[in-house]
């Protein structure tokens, strides 16, 4: 069979969500491309397939735009993971989060998992500059391997820049807390009914990145697929006994599924 | 409703009956007002450069073995008459004035009707206008803006922010053609230049003007000021307004703003549009437009600088009928339920077009939805690794419903080949990719890649007439096939018009060409044109629209024997130049269902989730 027809079959589902402009076109390509570039607005959605280690895991990006909240639904069925997010210097990205999209979620995966994400924060925290280069951000640097092995501060929350004198010399006020965060992390859970106790903690699910230099995008999407990994393979298990990936679990007619096969 | 078919001008102007003064808004808020309309939209500017130097057109003798009877004999010599330009055919309709002869000082309008109903209150709106004209002649702009600024670096991102510009400058002024749209309410929507905010006043002054007019019973349709066109346009609940220098008819610019219209709807649908209003006249309609500006902003620089849009027609990619009927094959075997059509694009021309069987039974595409959906490509260019699905409208075909759309690349990451697939099911994203993997497969097997890539314009060389610079040729329905699609064709812009103003010159001149050919009070058949560094000939006949460019020495015997050499070569061509037989293919097990007619299921997608939101 030629190349081409080689079809990766898709083990899991991750969505992000998020106002329009918190960046999240930009972590994602950040992420798969090791680029910042200009991006153009999110027409609808986009589906991205990303090989990570053995497993293939699907990535839907989508516009954040009221426009296309009708499909926002259709983007988010079965994902096994959800990332809301903001922008770190816009209080109301955050807002919007559980204003407009908690509710898209609702046909998420049961056992889903969410991870809140602060982007841009490389205008309020010189931390995370650290791996902007000095000549500044050129639209396609590609020798971003370094910040790979930057120490990422997984857990801790960044506090506040000791001193305002950052590299790129300006800070903008940041107007969303991390704490905030945690907190919207709360209600979400609330909103699911889950119990904080036996769910992943706001620690660990709340970041806050650049996607402009890197910092911390590594870490959210890796931990984010080593916590898909029991529902990758919960999944690949059930497979075993349906040999098609239903990615359309709603729908019952067996010859709509989409055949994910060679 | 009006019926605004963009080639056809009513050739109405401002027609204005006694408005009571006292309503909506008051006079003096209004005069107010005006004179901020003017100041932003009338600048002063030096003496336009002319291009067109000198134009006969008469009746015109024909290609010999072309000549349908009813065209005209063509004898025209080149007479250099700058001043008359515009008035060459010996005319009966002395009332339709022309731009050049009536620049006068209180602001030059030109209204072909409004001659007889024009009265006091026609004229007080003019003389606003004029009057705030006046007044800023003091301020003393300097030349007008080069249209290649603006057409020609649409990729720049430093224009991207044009958005941010002050719009007090005099370099917002200097724009060639400014584009606003707004609600009924007077709430800014969009404006091309310059942020919404920023210009609110200015919008404002423009929905008091459309609604002091309305007030009368009438329509506003245009303003003609020394060197302005401002052309209204309202559609529903929506109302456009073009400012423009760019000295192209009222027509062409109203079809201009008909396509921004177009896109709207396709992001929102008609139907919700119409009910967003309704549930709340003053909603700000930014709310739901927010990130669509960039493709309201691509297609204006695409009207600007594609003539696809002023022939409403395709441009299809030449190719050899073997290789497009392979790739339509190919797209033909790849289908899944409720796909009805298939699409397949390089370098933004289209290879080739499948529909569903009941579909194109049922009607054809509109050029202007696939203009749509090729604005639409190239807006979400930027992250191409992905594959996007999206709800679109196409107006022409149903203003009230959304197809969604499957666009993705297929050789990443040059990405110059493009998939668009379009279904009606909102759930269908999986099928339809999983035909794109089978398109893709087979175009792998078939190495259709590399034989696309190898694909190309054609230059005027080829013709092998010495004098021909350029052409635009459009057939109508010949055979019936072109039906489906109404195409044309044209070679690369080669020297000497390479450089982009020369490209936008060039532009320019089929611009005034067509809008001759087309004009609403005397159309004509056949235009000879001898411009200062061309000469031009436009010829429409029953079965086909054509616009040449020769070097300006040429002979008018000379053009005829090149243009029956032409249509000779076009002939030969037909096969390579354009898509002959739309092939179709059948998925839908309950044919209404997709077809125009067949609204029931897709209604209730028609508002897409977000009027909840309201
Ligand atoms: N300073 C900074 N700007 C960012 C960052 N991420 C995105 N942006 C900018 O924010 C804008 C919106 O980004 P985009 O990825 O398109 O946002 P989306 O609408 O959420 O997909 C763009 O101009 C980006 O360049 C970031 O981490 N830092
Ligand atoms: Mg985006």
């Amino acid at each position: 069979m030629p190349e081409a027809s080689k079809m990766k079959k898709p083990d899991v589902k991750l969505v992000l969500l998020g106002d329009m402009n918190v960046g999240k076109t930009s972590l994602l390509h950040r992420y798969t491309d090791r680029k910042f570039k200009d991006t153009v607005s999110t027409v609808g959605g986009a589906f991205f397939l990303k090989q990570w280690g053995p497993y293939n895991i699907s990535i839907w990006d989508t516009a954040g735009r009221e426009q296309f909240h009708g499909l926002g639904s259709m983007y988010c069925r079965g994902a096994s993971a959800v990332i809301l997010t903001y922008d770190v210097t816009n209080w109301q990205s955050l807002a919007e989060l559980e204003e407009r999209f908690l509710s898209l979620t609702d046909t998420a995966s049961h056992d889903c998992i969410f991870a809140i994400v602060g982007n841009k924060v490389d205008l309020t925290d010189p931390k995370a500059q650290l791996s902007q280069d000095s000549s500044g951000v050129s639209e396609d640097q590609t020798e971003h391997e370094e910040e790979r092995t930057e120490p990422q501060v997984l857990s801790s929350c960044p506090t506040p820049p000791a001193s305002p004198a950052s590299l790129s010399g300006i800070t903008v006020h940041k107007q969303v807390a991390h704490e905030d965060a945690m907190a919207l992390y709360g209600r979400i859970l609330r909103y699911k009914g889950l119990e904080e106790k036996s769910s992943l903690p706001a620690e660990r699910m709340c970041f806050e990145t650049s996607a402009k230099t890197g910092y911390n995008v590594d870490a959210l999407f890796e931990t984010l697929f080593d916590l898909v990994l029991p529902s990758i393979l919960r999944k690949r298990n059930e497979n075993q006994q349906c040999p098609t990936i239903d990615l359309e679990e709603c729908r019952g007619a067996s010859s709509k599924r989409a055949r994910f096969c060679c | 409703m009006e019926r605004d078919g963009h080639q056809e001008g009513e050739g109405q102007g401002v027609i204005i009956r006694n408005p009571p003064l006292e309503i909506n808004p008051p006079a003096d808020t209004l005069a107010t007002s005006l004179s901020l309309l003017g100041n932003h939209m009338f600048p002063d500017q030096v003496a336009r450069d002319d291009r067109a130097t000198a134009d006969t057109q008469e009746p015109g003798e024909l290609p010999p073995s072309e000549v349908p009877a009813q065209e005209q004999h063509l004898d025209a010599e080149p007479v250099s008459n700058q001043e008359n330009q515009l008035e060459t055919e010996e005319t009966d309709n002395a009332e339709c004035q022309n731009n050049e002869s009536t620049e006068t000082a209180n602001g030059g309008t030109k209204d072909d009707a409004a001659d007889n109903d024009q009265n006091d209150s026609g004229e007080f709106v003019v003389t606003m206008l004029a009057k705030a004209k006046l007044e800023e002649q003091g301020i003393g702009v300097k030349g007008r803006s080069s249209p290649l600024l603006e057409a020609g670096t649409q990729e720049s991102p430093a224009l991207m922010s044009h958005r941010d510009e002050d719009v007090t400058a005099d370099s917002w002024r200097q724009h060639r053609k400014h584009i606003f749209v707004l609600s009924e309410a007077g709430k800014p929507i969009y404006s091309r230049y310059g942020s919404e905010e920023a210009l609110s006043s200015t919008m404002g002054v423009m929905m008091a003007l459309v609604s002091f007019v309305q007030s009368g019973d009438n329509i506003i349709r245009s303003v003609y000021s020394e060197k302005h066109t401002v052309v209204f346009l309202q559609k529903g609940p929506l109302v456009l307004v073009c400012v423009s220098s760019s000295r192209q008819s009222e027509e062409q610019l109203r079809g201009e703003l008909l396509y921004v219209y177009y896109q709207i709807i396709s992001m929102l649908t008609q139907a919700s549009i119409s009910r967003i209003f309704e549930h709340k006249k003053n909603y700000d309609l930014r709310r739901l437009l927010a990130g669509s500006e960039k493709i309201l902003d691509g297609l204006l620089n695409l009207v600007d600088s594609d003539p696809s849009f002023l022939l409403a027609a395709i441009h299809c990619l030449p190719l050899a009928s073997s290789l497009r009927d392979s790739l339509s094959q190919i797209l033909q075997k790849a289908i899944t339920t409720n796909l009805v059509f298939s699409i397949l694009i390089a370098k933004n021309q289209l290879l080739t077009i499948v529909q569903e069987k009941t579909v194109i039974e049922d009607t054809r595409l509109e050029p202007a939805d696939v203009h749509l959906l090729l604005n639409l490509i190239g807006a979400s260019s930027a992250f191409q690794a992905g594959e996007i699905w999206t709800p679109i409208c196409l107006p022409l075909f149903n203003p009230d419903c959304y197809f969604y759309a499957y666009i993705s690349y297929l050789d990443p990451p040059e990405c110059t080949v493009c998939l668009l697939l379009l279904s009606t099911d909102k759930e269908a994203f999986y099928a339809v990719a999983d035909c794109k993997r089978k398109i893709e497969e087979a175009m792998c097997a078939q190495n259709s890649l590399s034989l696309i890539a190898k694909a190309q314009s054609y230059s005027v060389s080829q013709v092998g007439v010495s004098d021909l610079r350029h052409f635009m040729y459009k057939p109508f329905d010949v055979p019936d096939n072109y039906r489906q699609l109404t195409q044309f064709t044209s070679p690369e812009m080669e020297a000497p018009y390479s450089s982009e103003e020369e490209k936008m010159r060039l532009l320019d001149l089929y611009r005034y060409m067509h809008s001759r050919i087309h004009s609403s009070s005397r159309p004509l058949k056949l235009i000879y044109h001898v411009a200062e560094r061309e000469t031009l000939l436009a010829w429409v006949t029953s079965k086909f629209e054509l616009y040449t460019c020769f070097s300006p020495l040429v002979t008018k015997a000379c053009a005829i024997t090149a243009i029956t050499k032409l249509l000779r070569w076009i002939k030969k061509e037909e096969d390579r130049l354009f898509i002959r037989y739309p092939p179709k293919y059948s998925t839908t097990p309950n044919p209404s269902k997709s077809s125009r007619g067949g609204k029931s299921d897709q209604q209730d997608s028609t508002d897409n989730g977000f009027l909840s939101l309201l």
